[in-house]
């Protein structure tokens, strides 16, 4: 019996995989049309790097992000490219792990001007100061207030902890809680989580809210006795800042216990795969909030990529990920076009083009962004979107783009600094 | 009350499903003293053959499909792997199965991809209400499959001759074979019979009610949650599987709710260190005696 417990123990231990930086200098030579180049550019090239999860809790999402990615490199070659150069994208997969991320960013940091899209909260938080000492650009896919502090991080749309302000502000509105309720958050541990439940806290000291705070991880995924527990504390509410396949759990055990009070959720919390899972019938409880638009989105541009994602032959599904990977790239196109007007393809070039760039356009597939506040979200709209099995992306708009009172009284962690 | 009541029918239900789990780690240790790591990935393959074959042949014929399917890998594992290495160390077999496991495990994760299949079709999220209480049918079919089959399995210990085999096999292996039990055939039919519950378990972990997600490599690690449940029940005990299993579903509901969700997964641990410092060889196991 010893010996088997020590296998087991044994078993249970795992090696650790420990990146070493690579070299990180910068070699830079005129090249093409005047223009100096950097690290990831030659005469013929753009190389942005994606490091994505395809295997991870995120990996709907993170799918829909990179067909955006990948839609918007097709258009932009397609008329000739960037500063007469083509855009490709060197993408890896972590998983949603932080330590496989370390691993294969000294892979990946040679070959890349910047990072058009870095997949989550702990991900990003493990690399943030490689990328700061690398000067390499970053929009993450990670909507965290706490990322804002590292100037070469942009996040594009709204932050997670504004995010659940303004959903609070739009329950209260219609009168699903009211000052004093009790109100449950689970939150998964790590940035975005911890992200999410500012908000929370924001809004439940505003309004005097009793806030029953549960943590869990990402690799959790039944949370019916949570629900059972939030039943018993007569809660009023469910907040989540979890992956969607929690969020699963928690609208399918909200309706199984009869519990039946709305949920709200972050911009990561719903995948349109719900509306296959056995949780589908009790979707209709749940509202999330985020700044870029759903799929199905009734604005020019949306349609204009809806249709270029049919085209393509994607076989996933369409989800909120594909407009913002759009987006993002295209914010990207304009920086990059800025650097090529200033002759500097450099690191540097592209992070003083960035700083530059004080808005982009995107055809409003994300919320109007302001990047002139060092510290501070670039927007505090976001709409409230509802599942909706009938539609493209699996939801709908239930309250257009908005800011509440409280989300523009909030002050983010590094605003102003 | 009503919050207590609910939990413990929450624990009871997922409990079945441990039990159901822990009952196959008992069965090939008791024939082999093998401890077999490779149990998780046996329950992933049912899971797949049923997703795979489900929109072909239908749920039902791919659930049967499943199980047995998973059943015969466990016997092609013993059949190829194990049983050409009879004088092995049974610690150096446990090593074995766990490469086994990373391999199948890696290949199904692989395959599946992208989505994340739920494959309780016939119970899944149909929840009954009984007064003010919840219960989740797959939470109940489990309860009622598994004590059917841990019945079974019990009878079949008992009063046949495999179980007759088995027991004797277990009791002293040099006796058995010197009395003619045929070593060989007790242990493949032990794998076989670990290999259809895991067959059998995976149809009720890869749903709404039981784990909140679908198939993937979530599932194996419940798989492997349900080994303390064999440890704390004792590793040589059927009954031992049953009671471990029941307690594991029930201090993860009750820890869960009364003092946290993350001292939940601790918590159980926890019970089966106290269990194995008052009785090192679990609830139920086998006390070694060893002459001096």
């Amino acid at each position: 019996m010893k010996r088997i417990l020590a296998l087991a123990c044994a078993s249970a231990l795992a090696l650790a995989a420990c990146g070493t930086k690579g070299g990180g200098s910068e070699e830079t030579g005129e090249g093409a049309g005047g223009v100096q180049a950097g690290v990831g550019v030659t005469d013929s090239d753009i190389t942005l790097g994606v490091m994505t999860d395809q295997t991870g809790p995120f990996k709907n999402l993170s799918t829909g992000i990179t067909h955006g990615n990948e839609l918007w490199v097709k258009d932009v070659n397609a008329s000739g490219g960037v500063c007469g150069r083509d855009v490709k994208l060197e993408i890896v997969d972590h998983g949603y792990k932080a330590d496989t991320a370390k691993t294969l960013y000294p892979q990946i940091e040679p070959k890349v001007a910047g990072f058009v899209q870095v997949v989550g909260s702990p991900i990003m938080a493990a690399l943030s100061s490689d990328l700061e000492s690398d000067e390499a650009t970053v929009t993450p896919a990670s909507w965290s207030s706490e990322l804002l502090g590292n100037p070469y991080v942009m996040v594009v749309g709204t932050t997670y902890d504004v995010e659940m302000i303004d959903g609070l502000s739009y329950l209260q509105e219609q009168g699903k809680i009211k000052d004093g309720d009790t109100v449950g958050h689970i939150y998964i541990d790590g940035e975005y989580g911890a992200n999410g439940l500012r908000g929370s806290r924001y809004y439940a000291e505003q309004h005097n809210l009793n806030l029953r705070e549960v943590k869990i991880t990402s690799s959790d995924t039944d949370l019916t006795n949570i629900v059972t527990g939030f039943k018993g504390a007569g809660v009023k509410a469910i907040l989540l800042t979890t992956t969607p396949t929690q969020t699963g759990s928690v609208a399918a055990a909200n309706e199984a216990l009869g519990l039946n009070v709305p949920i709200l959720g972050n911009n990561p919390t719903f995948d349109p795969l719900l509306h296959d899972s056995p949780a589908a019938g009790a979707l209709d409880k749940l509202y999330v909030v985020a700044s870029s638009v759903p799929f199905s989105a009734d604005i020019p541009k949306m349609k204009e990529v809806a249709g270029k994602y049919e085209k393509a032959g994607y076989s996933e599904p369409p989800n909120a990920g594909v407009p913002y990977g759009y987006a993002v790239a295209e914010v990207w196109g304009a920086v990059l076009r800025k650097a090529c007007e200033n002759k500097d393809l450099t690191r540097a070039g592209i992070h003083k083009a960035l700083q530059e760039t004080t808005s982009a356009d995107t055809g409003d597939l994300v919320a109007k962004l302001d990047f002139s506040q060092p510290g501070a979200p670039a927007t505090r709209q976001v709409y409230v979107a509802q599942p909706d099995a009938s539609v493209p992306g699996g939801m709908k708009y239930v309250k257009p783009l908005f800011e509440s009172p409280e989300a523009k009284e909030y002050q983010a962690p590094h605003q102003g600094g | 009350m009503e919050t207590f009541v609910q939990l413990v029918v929450n624990g009871l239900g997922k409990g079945a499903v441990f039990a159901l789990l822990a009952l196959g780690f008992v069965i090939i240790f008791k024939a082999t003293e093998v401890v077999n790591f490779a149990h998780g990935s046996l329950v992933l393959f049912g899971g797949y053959l049923v997703v795979t074959l489900r929109d072909s042949i239908g749920w039902a014929g791919a659930a049967i499909v499943g199980v047995v399917g998973a059943g015969l890998l466990a016997l092609v594992v013993e059949r190829l792997l194990l049983s050409r290495s009879k004088l092995a160390d049974p610690f150096s077999l446990a090593l074995l199965t766990i490469g086994v496991d990373v391999i199948v495990t890696e290949e199904i994760v692989r395959r599946l991809g992208v989505s994340l299949p739920f494959i309780g079709d016939a119970w899944d999220a149909k929840p009954i209400q009984v007064g003010g209480i919840t219960l989740f049918r797959t939470h109940l079919v489990a309860l009622v499959v598994a004590t059917v089959l841990i019945t079974l399995f019990f009878l079949a210990f008992r009063y046949s001759n495999w179980g007759i085999a088995m027991r004797a096999q277990a009791e002293n292996k040099e006796a058995a074979a010197l009395v003619g039990i045929r070593s060989g055939r007790v242990t493949a039919t032990a794998w076989l019979v670990a290999g259809l519950l895991a067959g059998v378990a995976v149809l009720f972990i890869a749903t709404q009610d039981f784990s909140g997600a679908g198939l993937s490599r979530g599932t194996h690690s419940i798989a492997l949650a349900a080994f303390p449940a064999a440890i704390l029940g004792g590793l040589d005990s059927t009954a031992g599987a049953v009671a471990g299993g029941i307690t594991v579903g029930l201090v993860d509901a009750l820890a869960t709710h009364y003092v946290s969700f993350a001292f939940a997964k601790s918590a159980v641990f926890l019970v089966m260190l106290v269990v194995l410092v008052v009785r090192p060889s679990g609830l139920f196991g086998t006390r070694e005696t060893t002459r001096v």
